[in-house]
């Protein structure tokens, strides 16, 4: 039975702007895609959900449309920062050693080519492997492996300890 | 899974955990879905009507057709083109009963006073609450330290144009958003109420009420929808187009293919429904030719003006 749209949304948006917020780096950014998405979504409803896997055709358009948003808004697009993330989910104090370091691998990944990040996304937190990153980005499964290595190449040769300022500047939103 | 691996898995999932709640998108997409539904209402509704006056106008007009007149100011009618100057931040929530009476979309300002408060009171020293943005912070010496969603603001109160207090509260979100209120019992705890609930989530994309060259109108105001002004300036000249009469008083010009006004500084026009007026330092000449390429849109979106959340 297909379900409503209206269902799909309640039981869907939170993994939707999850999904979107690990792939954009921008919490705002993941809100205005996933608002376009479902509004589209939501005109071809008869079609989307009489499919096998409506969250994994509505995820696709998801991955399509932040790729095609990036397009377009490349000549304004806004780099990653701490305040972006924070003036939507405020921080919560983080005592483990590693915060400051992923926060900068979190800068890093956002710095990355969009499919490139895509792929990354896909392959470390989706843990998908290379057929499946392939079909959602509508490559190869050698252009996903490229982008991959390429981005790991990457992320791994700008890889060098933070300076000791960085904490500071984190603590600055906590107190 | 070597170190890099483990620390972007790390990362990614530190990042999940800022997932924005999905309130706001929610609202955004009942306001779209309903905006929707009314537009193809609207669309069927004036497809009927194009139909009929088409039918009809083809009737009476079929043995008088006159060749159209490039002076005409119906000439300068524009197909409505959204506006490029989103405003992106919106409140969630305002003292109760409030409308809004004002968009500046250069700096994303939105304003609201009480409904039923008549005139401009925004500009009188009236209640109002209003937000905007702007690229720096503002200097804040002084000023209290607080926190808006637990990130560093600040809050000051000052005696202004308004009989009680008035204060301000700025803090840092992509841009830095500042929230004004006066006019409430205690405004401290208003603004930092409604800077709470302010969200980037508005994207409001309204039909410009006029262009000058490709260029939008950067401020509409008024007091309800059929009661608003629209501005732009290119310095020296102010362009401004209204429902109300700019007051002008001079010798007869004839502009967008029409009698106005010519006066020290000025030129006006009542085009349709609406008063096109530029002034500034300038030839009279340039004044008439800046009017004549004033673009109106054939139905302005004023919808929102008096309208609260």
């Amino acid at each position: 039975m297909t379900p409503s749209f209206d269902d799909f949304v309640a039981e869907q948006v939170t993994p939707l702007l999850r999904y979107a917020t690990v792939l954009t780096c921008d919490p705002h950014l993941a809100q205005d895609v996933v608002q376009e998405v479902l509004l589209r979504a939501q005109q071809k409803w008869d079609r989307i959900g009489s499919v096998d896997l409506p969250h994994a055709y509505v995820k696709r358009m998801v991955t399509n449309e932040f790729l095609s948003w990036r397009r377009r808004r490349a000549a304004k697009d806004v780099a990653l920062s701490m305040t972006t993330l924070e003036s939507v989910t405020p921080p919560v104090a983080d005592k483990t050693h590693h915060y400051d370091e992923r926060e900068a691998m979190l800068q890093r990944i956002a710095k990355l080519p969009r499919k490139q990040r895509a792929a990354v996304v896909l392959r470390y937190y989706e843990n998908y492997d290379d057929s499946e990153i392939a079909q959602m980005l509508g490559c190869a499964e050698g252009t996903v492996r490229s982008h991959i290595s390429r981005a790991l190449a990457t992320l791994r040769m700008e890889h060098t300890p933070e300076p000791a300022g960085v904490g500071s500047r984190l603590g600055e939103g906590l107190s | 899974m070597n170190d890099t691996e483990q620390r972007i898995k790390e990362a990614l999932g530190l990042l999940a955990e800022r997932t924005p709640h999905p309130g706001p998108t929610l609202n955004a997409l009942r306001r779209k879905r309903k905006r929707q539904r009314n537009n193809i209402f609207l669309i069927a509704t004036a497809g009927m009507a194009a139909v009929v006056v088409l039918i009809f106008a083809g009737v009476v007009a079929s043995d008088r057709y006159a060749p159209p007149n490039p002076n005409d100011a119906g000439a300068a009618l524009v197909v409505e083109q959204p506006s490029r100057l989103p405003l992106k931040y919106a409140p969630h929530w305002l003292p109760e009963g409030y409308g809004e009476v004002y968009r500046g979309l250069l700096d994303g300002e939105r304003a609201y006073v009480p409904a039923g408060a008549q005139g401009y009171p925004f500009t009188n020293g009236g209640p109002l609450t209003r937000i905007f943005k702007s690229k720096a912070k503002p200097d804040t010496t002084g000023w209290d330290e607080v926190s808006v969603r637990g990130l560093k603001a600040w809050i000051h109160t000052q005696q202004g144009q308004s009989p009680g207090l008035t204060a301000e509260l700025v803090w840092e979100a992509q841009d830095w958003l500042h929230v004004t209120v006066r006019g409430t019992d205690d405004v401290r705890q208003t603004a930092t109420r409604v800077a709470e609930s302010v969200r980037a989530d508005a994207k409001v994309a309204h039909t410009p009420p006029f262009t000058l060259n490709g260029q939008e109108a950067t401020e509409v105001w008024g007091s309800s929808p059929g009661d608003w002004g629209a501005q732009f300036k290119k310095d020296p000249l102010v362009v401004q187009v209204s429902t109300r009469s700019p007051g002008i008083t001079g010798t007869p010009v004839t502009v967008r293919g029409t009698q106005g006004i010519q006066a020290d500084g000025a030129v006006a026009v009542l085009d349709g429904s609406v008063w096109v007026t530029v002034q500034g330092a300038a030839s009279v000449e340039e004044l008439v030719k800046t009017a004549n390429d004033v673009q109106l849109a054939s139905t302005p979106d004023t919808s929102w003006i008096g309208r609260g959340m």
